[in-house]
């Protein structure tokens, strides 16, 4: 087994989340696939910190980590207050936008 | 610290250690599963949950690519924080929001499906044709004062304004939260314990008990109002979701127990 | 454990940014320590203060061309400009997010948490904005600013971050049709964060190539890597992705029309102006400095991206029953237009940054004057309620046709000059099916607009024709900057033509 593994590894994960942003209609799962996806990012960025010899990969997954922890903050937010006016998480409910 | 040092050492041939290895084919199924189940499970704690799976999974791989402090990192914030706020929201708004299995475009699914596994194919393909002919230089150079010493030294010189630039992130963060789910209170609006006693006594309200549902009524239903000693009704003795929950004359209907009549039926 | 030696800082580089960054900030403790009845006359001038000092040090600047802190942050001719543009721009919208007299209390909920038609909700329908959204404003654009002058793909990523997430809680944040205003929030996060899902990816990816993110790195990279190619096409692909996911090209445009329609009308102005001119900006640079050694694999891909995006919004922009949606998808038109320019790499940088000025004015005196159609619903921004305005109110109408007819691109407006000098550079650079396809959706995306000028003066009157809005100074001077910078541009663009020109290429060693 070589390093390359986790990258295979890390791209199959990516696509899970992307899949699962296209066919989920839940905006909490939707925004978990999302996380997937960075998480994949994050892992290919430490695999190629190892094949590279140098620890920048490792910081951009540490920045990757602070910068997802706001997002989630806002997102769930944002979820939250479309939650209370509506009584419904579903993607396919906030359809009130379209001509 | 041996898991470590097994970490960053790679044969020259360019394989890992064996324990590697090993720890890699276990976690990867896990890693794999949790992600499908992610996607599959239906009901949105067990979606949060299957995720935590995935991340403590890839936490795991992190430390043993010669990397603890983010394997760490990634399990105290992402898994201990950044899943607990989910855990934590579904738990507030979703949790019996299930998604329905109707398609609003059809064959979106499909298609997604479809575009995803040609998509993992075309990377998965390019990444080992690409990368297997290079060998991994490992870390054992860039860990040499250790793994934290070498992040903080990074850290604070090249990626020196990244890192100060993400303080408007997390303000930005905060202050989001607040404007979101922060109501203030008006001064009037806040009501303490001689406020509230006050309002008891106010001429117009009865300050003793209430009077029970069905005390002195035309029938002891808890939806009948209390009779006051002066005749009236009062509407008080009737909790406020009683009336929100009165039976249609379809659902009061005698259900048939069993037998070959429909449920409901009268005849 | 040996010494940490901080990299050179020049401090006159990153001034700018820092007095934003720093005005921010303070906009946040006054909002924590002065009382409320003085918290608006203190943002705003806070606001349009920091904003000010922050142009005054990139004018001081305008010489400037160095790599700073680490490589982090490039600061060269184009970079400036850029980030003189966004403050300029963020300056005039500045205007219709503090307007306060078209609406009692302003165009922002009090307080977003109330549950939307709410009895809460309803108690607060008259009482003053939020205040927050001043800090949040100057945080956007800040990162912003940063943006256009990263030196690396990791600052770059934090920068986008820094100004997608005030944005989208601004979007949020609408005092009227509060629902439809959470919806656009909502889905512009979800997409916002899925676009920068693949960013990440793509940064990571060229890592994995190059061995470093910052942008020059990739250039040499190029030459020397001993990587696979894929990893360096894959990475391009995904990063692109991103990019132009903020830029709202065609198939990543989806989100523009519901997220500009359901956004408070002052921040859509916001996005149209600046943050088009941010996410351009970082597109240049990006394919400029760490692509150009590349152009051959990478042109052919995006001029097809650019001609989806240019004929798909025109063509989408015909249909569109409301102005808010008609402006997003000529949005969509007009970043196709953009994307000729960076096709045509160094050639044409300089007419993209005209073109960015020119649109972003036009843009938001055309918002400004959407906001003070009204009747008491708040705005009326559905197409048939505009009929017949011009019998009423012929000095609006006629600010509105030539706004409408700067867009169209008829000769003395800006839309002219900026489409002619952006076209000509891209046929320098031997770009002509492009430019020819540029030419013929432009002529296409004409008929909205003068569908618009129609309406508004030949149509009879409907039965409700809400009524036009008397603003405050603040939207007066939005306006007149949007009508006179296009006017000005369309007749004597010369000095700032040669403004751009003397910007010169990105710096990219």
């Amino acid at each position: 087994m070589t390093p390359d593994y986790y990258l295979i590894l890390a791209a199959v994960l990516f696509t899970i989340g992307a899949v699962g942003v296209l066919v989920r209609r839940n905006a909490i799962v939707v925004f978990m696939c999302v996380e997937l996806m960075l998480n994949a990012a994050n892992l290919t960025l430490v695999t190629f910190a190892r094949i590279n010899g140098s620890l920048d990969g490792q910081i951009m997954a540490f920045f990757v980590m602070v910068v997802a922890a706001a997002e989630v903050v806002i997102g769930l937010a944002i979820i939250m207050s479309i939650f209370r006016s509506r009584r419904s998480a579903s993607v396919d409910d906030a359809n009130l936008l379209k001509y | 610290m041996s898991l470590l040092a097994q970490g960053a050492l790679l044969a020259a041939d360019n394989t890992v250690p064996t324990g590697e290895a090993v720890t890699f084919w276990i976690l990867a199924p896990i890693a794999l599963g949790g992600a499908i189940g992610m996607v599959l499970a239906r009901n949105a704690v067990h979606s949060a949950l299957l995720l935590v799976c995935t991340m403590l999974s890839l936490g795991v791989f992190y430390v043993l690519q010669a990397g603890p402090f983010i394997g760490m990192v990634q399990i105290i914030v992402y898994t201990g924080a950044i899943m607990m706020l989910f855990l934590f929201v579904i738990m507030l708004v979703g949790r019996h929001t299930r998604d329905s299995l109707i398609e609003v475009l059809r064959g979106q699914r499909l298609a997604a499906v479809i575009l995803g596994v040609g998509f993992a194919m075309l990377l998965g393909t390019g990444l080992a044709r690409g990368v297997g002919s290079v060998t991994a230089k490992g870390l054992d150079e860039a860990n040499a004062n250790g793994n934290v010493e070498g992040i903080a030294k990074l850290l604070f010189t090249k990626y020196i304004f990244a890192f100060e630039v993400t303080s408007a992130l997390l303000i930005t963060a905060a202050i989001g939260a607040m404007l979101l789910a922060h109501i203030e209170k008006k001064p009037g609006e806040k009501l303490d314990q001689k406020v509230l006693s006050r309002n008891r006594f106010t001429k117009g309200n009865y300050p003793g008990p209430k009077s029970g549902p069905g005390v002195f009524a035309t029938s002891d239903s808890v939806a009948t109002p209390a009779i006051l000693p002066d005749g009236t009704f009062t509407e008080r003795s009737v909790s406020k979701v009683v009336p929100a929950r009165e039976l249609t004359l379809t659902e009061a209907r005698p259900k048939a127990t069993n037998g070959n009549k429909q449920d409901g039926e009268i005849r | 454990m040996n010494d940490i030696q901080l990299p050179a800082i020049d401090y006159a580089a990153l001034l700018p940014m820092l007095i934003v960054f720093g005005a921010a900030c303070v906009g946040i403790l006054v909002e924590a320590f002065a009382p409320r009845g003085w918290r608006f006359v203190i943002q705003v001038s806070l606001t349009i203060g920091g904003l000010v000092a922050g142009l005054v040090a990139i004018i001081v600047n305008r010489d400037l061309e160095i790599t700073t802190i680490g490589g982090a942050v490039t600061v060269d001719g184009p970079g400036l400009f850029l980030q003189g543009a966004i403050i300029i721009l963020g300056i005039v919208s500045l205007g219709l997010i503090a307007e306060r007299r078209l609406e009692r209390g302003g165009p922002f909920v009090a307080e977003a948490a109330h549950a939307a038609n709410s009895d809460g909700d309803k108690r607060q329908e008259r009482e003053p904005g939020a205040t927050e959204v001043f800090p949040l404003t100057l945080f956007a654009i800040a990162g912003m600013m940063l943006f256009c002058v990263s030196g690396d793909l990791l600052t770059m990523f934090v920068a986008l971050e820094v100004f997608s997430l005030p944005l989208y809680l601004l979007c949020g944040l609408a005092r009227r049709r509060r629902l439809i205003s959470q919806e656009a929030a909502l889905k512009y996060f979800l997409l916002g964060a899925f676009a920068s899902a693949f960013f990440l990816y793509g940064v990571a990816l060229l890592y994995g190539y190059a061995g470093t993110v910052s942008l020059t790195g990739i250039r040499e990279g190029v030459l020397q890597s001993e990587q696979s190619g894929i990893l360096l096409a894959a990475g391009l692909a995904l990063l692109a992705i991103g990019l132009l996911f903020k830029a709202a090209a065609v198939p990543f445009h989806v989100w523009t029309p519901d997220v500009y329609q359901g956004a408070p009308t002052p921040v859509t102005a916001l996005m149209a102006a600046c943050t088009k001119a941010a996410a351009f900006g970082g597109l240049l640079r990006v394919f400029n400095v760490a692509f150009e050694t590349t152009a051959w694999d990478w042109q052919p891909v995006l001029a097809t991206v650019a001609i989806l995006t240019m004929v798909v919004g025109s063509i989408l922009a015909v249909a569109q029953t409301d102005i808010k949606r008609l402006l997003a998808y000529s949005s969509v038109a007009n970043a196709g237009y953009l994307l000729v320019g960076v096709v045509s790499l160094n050639g044409a940088v300089g007419s993209s940054l005209f073109y960015l000025i020119a649109y972003g004015f036009s843009v938001l005196g055309a918002f400004a004057m959407v906001t003070l159609v009204r009747d008491s619903e708040g705005e009326a921004t559905h197409l048939s309620r505009w009929a017949g305005l011009g019998k009423g109110s012929p000095l609006f109408s006629a600010l509105f046709t030539f706004l409408m007819l700067g867009f169209a691109g008829i000769p003395l407006t800006s839309g002219f000059t900026s489409k002619f000098a952006l076209f000509s550079s891209a046929w320098d650079s031997d770009q002509s099916v492009l430019v020819i396809v540029g030419v013929l959706s432009s002529v296409v995306l004409a008929f909205p607009y003068l569908k618009v000028v129609v309406l508004l003066w030949l149509n009879p009157p409907g039965e409700e024709t809400p009524t036009v809005s008397v603003p405050s100074m603040l939207t007066r001077a939005v306006i007149f900057a949007g009508v006179a910078v296009t006017f000005v541009l369309g007749v004597a663009p010369s000095f700032l033509l040669d403004i751009v020109a003397d910007a010169g290429p990105f710096l990219a060693k």
